[in-house]
């Protein structure tokens, strides 16, 4: 009944301007079939003008509401460079924006033709022609060296710390697999073929090479404050995308094209919720959990490239904690190693007669 | 110039003749398989229209499901079936909605729409030509723009619904062809890769015939530097289609065959549930620079159509010359050439060597400079002018606020150490559908109220059309302004509930929501607006008659569309193509609001290059 009634007033109120915009017409039928465009040019002038008052009013509350509830600083030393970048370009095109606007509709309104006076032959001027194409260039000159230094530092192998912390993960519909390299920091060998890949040994490990034996997976993304982190990062199914929002890390997982992130975590969990806890927005109480908010905080990883109706459920938490706290959660880990092989003949080097129970141990979390 | 000169010469007298003997015309050759380009253009306006509607009620269903992710509408069960079971749209279904959300605006409205319409009414009247270069050729384009909406179409009703792996159609998710691992990549993908080639063929046989026509057919007088701005910028739209097109179409062609006869071009080392497939040694990274070498022109070939027509407007309506045309046709050059050498920016963390990342952050940034230098123009146009705020005008000034927002986001999104970050958030929704979408709507409304008398012989209603504007304009800030700031918002989310982090911004999503509910049914005060003025429209009087042909020129423009009489004929003129003597500027010059470009020159005045 209510959508009937909706319907309904949608209708009648398109028929009303309808009737409204036709009456107009009428009008200027009597007028010898002209419209009075100095009129409407007159009230479009104002109407413009009140827009652009609208517009900013509208651009200022949409910072005043809004910028609290963003993703909190980067907690993340390459994050903090690229929030820079991003908070330097966001003043120089937030200048840009205000003047460019305000001379568009007050130009608008100024020389509208209600004013009566005459358009001014001005067909070109080649002066300023240059000047406005000079300084945009010397700006952008600027931001593009800014940001590719900022990049190729990003992305540069040389500059990797020798003791990073190296964590695999791997993407799948619709779920994370995360391997860590155990005690001896390295890992097991992946062989990618019909003999080692299998329902439960999805990844294709090797369990003959030996670093594959304190290998273990974990549900949750351990990290270490400090401590640089270089993401291993596979797919095995469809396109995925590796998104830690919160240390402004994102890369994809290409099927059959390894990829890898290399960043330094700056914040523990605990020290982000501190920082938070001062912030007035996350001092509100969430009505979900009846807590303050930043009571509720936690890191977390996300998929970023669309990979099937799961696409937005890919989720897992992360957790940033001093040295200390990590080495005993590390040494809590079981390596999937023994669980993996101990249904395996000690012959039989493949691994495709496992039980589906290994299945639910990769999984877990899920 | 002798050359086209004979040439037009000799046509005219063949369509004379022409009209002389068979002037009888059936519905069948007047309203269908019309080789005439006004009525092609028609044909291409009104079907873009249909899509227009379509697409965005799409993007209705899915801002529902993102405004209120916990509520049911049983309605929509009604309607829509097993697709919104309990009144809850599906994920499989939300996919849908927005990959064919996507194609459908993309490229059935803001390229077929745009370019077919505006290419095919402007080209022959703008440059003095009795018709396109090969009128045949042009039909062709419309009927296989036809065949591919209707295949596009049939595709939403089939079993396993239209293609949902995204309208960037990335390989392997849709090229395995497996319903198991994404429900829209079995026969709705194979239907969207039909409905995309037939598509290719009709954007490049409409492309080669209006590059044909403008550099061959134009009228004694009509140099290059004559051209409006509007032929400048659908020539170059044409050019960058007809060079890119041909790349996307290798690209499916590829995928479909990875599908249909499992060869790898593009997938490698698939696990499926701990199952190997057997493909080896294709990159899915391969897909990307393919779509990407046409997607990336694919925005200019959207955006520069519109930029032309509101160069052509913003002039007009201001009754003064566009500021700096020279610099204009330059610049739309520099995107031209540019727009082919950008297209890794949509691929900065996909595993791309970063060098490349570098050298795709120069060139994209440098794109803002020919951009800029037109934003000011128009600015520049605007002042000191003499402006008519009716609803073109309104339109193309809602364009140049718009093009600036949207534009001024790209310099944050072209860097790509910040890309990081933005790649595929919210915040890159934001910045291309102001940019690209809301622009090249405005760009488009602004031309079908400038031109609608030219089209039909009568004027859309100004009161509708000014509420139009105004919804739109209000409507589409309040849906894409607050949506920069969900920069850690992933996109194609069908609910951000299982997350912590971005599950602080549903009341913003709810008002976008609603914001883009009312900016739908506003649009519809345009599509009543449209059909409404068709048939009961005020009329365009005649102002001077001769041999019996009405002439008039509504908004006093100097360009040549309006020397052929309000009916619109077959060729035309029914006379000779009048010839042109001066630039397409001549506003409130010489003690004249305007002097049409056919106009020769008094005797001792310069013309102005």
């Amino acid at each position: 009944m209510i959508a009937f009634l909706t319907f309904a007033t949608v209708v009648l109120l398109f028929a009303v301007l309808v009737l409204i915009a036709r009456a107009g017409e009428l009008t200027a039928d009597l007028k010898n079939g002209k419209v009075d465009y100095t009129s409407q040019s007159k009230w479009n002038g104002y109407f413009l003008l009140a827009f652009l008052i609208i517009m900013f009013v509208g651009s200022a509350m949409s910072f005043k509401i809004l910028m609290p509830v963003m993703v909190p600083k980067a907690a993340s030393e390459h994050g903090v460079q690229t929030d820079f970048l991003f908070n330097i370009t966001m003043i120089i095109i937030g200048i840009v924006f205000v003047f460019t606007q305000i001379a568009l509709f007050w130009f608008a309104y100024r020389y509208n033709e209600s004013h009566g006076h005459e358009s001014y032959f001005y067909p070109h001027n080649n002066t300023l022609e240059v000047v406005w194409t000079v300084i945009p260039a010397i700006v952008l000159t600027v931001l593009i060296a800014m940001g590719m230094y900022e990049w190729m530092h990003i992305f540069n192998p040389d500059a990797r710390d020798k003791n990073m912390m190296v964590i695999e993960a791997t993407g799948k519909q619709f779920n994370w697999m995360l391997r860590y390299p155990g005690k001896d920091g390295k890992f097991g060998e992946r062989i990618i073929d019909k003999e080692h890949v299998s329902p439960t040994n999805e990844l294709g490990i090797n369990w003959e090479d030996a670093k594959s034996h304190d290998d273990f997976m974990s549900d949750k993304l351990y990290l270490v404050k400090n401590k640089p982190v270089l993401m291993k990062l596979g797919a095995q199914d469809v396109l995925h995308s590796f998104f830690l929002p919160h240390f402004r890390v994102k890369m994809d997982f290409v099927p059959g094209l390894p990829t890898e992130f290399y960043f330094q975590p700056t914040m523990t969990t605990v020290e982000m919720q501190e920082y938070l806890s001062h912030e007035p927005w996350w001092q509100t109480i969430n009505p979900e959990t009846g807590q303050p908010r930043w009571q509720t905080f936690k890191y977390e990883l996300a998929c970023a490239e669309l990979c099937g109706k799961s696409h937005w459920g890919m989720q897992r938490d992360v957790i940033v904690v001093e040295q200390k706290e990590y080495d005993e959660w590390l040494a809590k880990q079981t390596p999937m190693y023994a669980p993996a092989v101990a249904d395996i003949a000690p012959a039989d080097t493949s691994a495709k007669k496992e039980e589906p129970k290994k299945t639910a141990m990769l999984e877990k979390g899920k | 110039m002798e050359t086209a000169h004979a040439h037009a010469t000799d046509h005219h007298a063949h369509v004379h003749g022409h009209e002389e003997h068979h002037h009888e015309e059936t519905f069948l050759t007047k309203y269908v398989f019309s080789q005439d380009h006004k009525m092609i253009s028609k044909q291409f306006l009104i079907t873009g229209i249909f899509w227009g509607i379509v697409g965005g009620l799409l993007s209705v269903l899915f801002r529902l499901q993102l405004g209120w992710p916990n509520e049911t509408f049983p309605f929509l069960e009604t309607f829509l079936g097993k697709w919104a079971e309990g009144g809850k749209i599906s994920q499989e279904f939300y996919y849908a909605l927005v990959t064919m959300h996507g194609t459908i605006l993309v490229f059935f409205v803001l390229t077929g729409g745009l370019s077919g319409t505006f290419a095919n009414l402007l080209i022959p009247y703008q440059v003095g030509s009795r018709d396109m270069a090969s009128p045949f050729m042009n039909m062709l384009s419309y009927w296989f723009f036809l065949g591919a909406s209707v295949v596009m179409f049939f595709s939403f009703f089939i079993q396993t619904g239209p293609a949902s792996g995204g309208w960037t159609a990335y390989p392997p998710i849709n090229g395995l062809r497996d319903t198991a691992i994404n429900l829209g990549s079995g026969l709705g993908f194979d239907l969207w890769i039909l409905g995309m080639t037939l598509f290719i063929v009709s954007a490049l046989l409409g492309g080669l015939n209006y590059i044909a026509t403008v550099l061959n057919m134009r009228t004694k007088g009509m140099n290059m530097f004559r051209l409006p701005l509007t032929i400048w910028a659908l020539m170059f739209t044409a050019v960058i289609g007809v060079l890119s097109f041909p790349a996307l179409l290798a690209g499916c062609v590829l995928l479909e065959f990875d599908r249909l006869l499992d060869t790898s071009f593009y997938l490698n080392n698939i696990v499926i549930n701990g199952n190997l497939l057997g493909y080896k040694g294709g990159s899915p990274v391969l897909f990307q620079h393919l779509f990407w070498f046409l997607g990336h022109p694919e925005v200019y070939i959207i955006i520069l159509p519109a930029m032309g027509l509101v160069s052509e407007v913003l002039a007009t309506q201001s009754r003064k010359p566009i500021f700096g045309y020279k610099a204009m046709i330059f610049s739309i050059l520099a995107i031209l050439v540019l727009s082919f050498i950008v297209w890794a920016h949509h691929m900065f963390v996909t595993g791309l060597n970063p060098n490349l990342g570098a050298i795709f952050t120069l060139f994209t940034l440098l794109i803002a400079i020919p951009s800029a230098i037109k934003v000011f123009n128009w600015i520049g146009t605007v002042w000191k002018g003499k402006v008519r705020l009716s609803t073109p005008a309104l339109f193309a000034i809602g364009f140049v606020s718009m093009f600036i927002t949207g534009g001024l986001t790209g310099i944050i999104l072209g860097n790509s150490a910040i890309d990081i970050q933005l790649h595929d958030t919210m915040f890159v929704v934001a910045h291309f559908h102001i940019v690209m979408g809301v622009s090249a709507f405005f760009g488009m409304f602004a031309g079908v109220y400038h031109w609608f008398p030219r089209l039909y012989g009568k004027y859309m209603n100004e009161t509708l059309g000014q509420i139009h504007f105004y919804i739109t304009l209000v409507g589409a800030y309040a849906i894409f302004f607050p949506m920069h700031f969900m920069t850690g918002l992933p996109r194609r989310y069908y609910s951000y509930a299982n997350f912590e982090t971005f599950n602080n911004f549903n009341f913003l999503a709810e008002f976008i929501s609603i914001a883009a509910i009312i900016v739908f049914f506003g649009q519809l005060l345009f599509v009543i607006n449209f059909f409404y003025s068709i048939f009961k429209g005020r009329k365009v009087e005649a102002e001077t008659t001769v041999d019996g042909y009405g002439y008039a020129n509504p908004w006093g423009t100097t360009t040549m569309e309006w020397t052929a009489p309000i009916d619109r004929l077959h060729g035309n003129w029914p006379g000779d193509i009048p010839s042109v003597h001066r630039w397409p500027y001549d506003y409130s010059v010489n003690g004249r609001e305007f002097i049409p470009q056919t106009e020769p020159l008094k005797p001792g005045e310069v013309p102005h290059e």
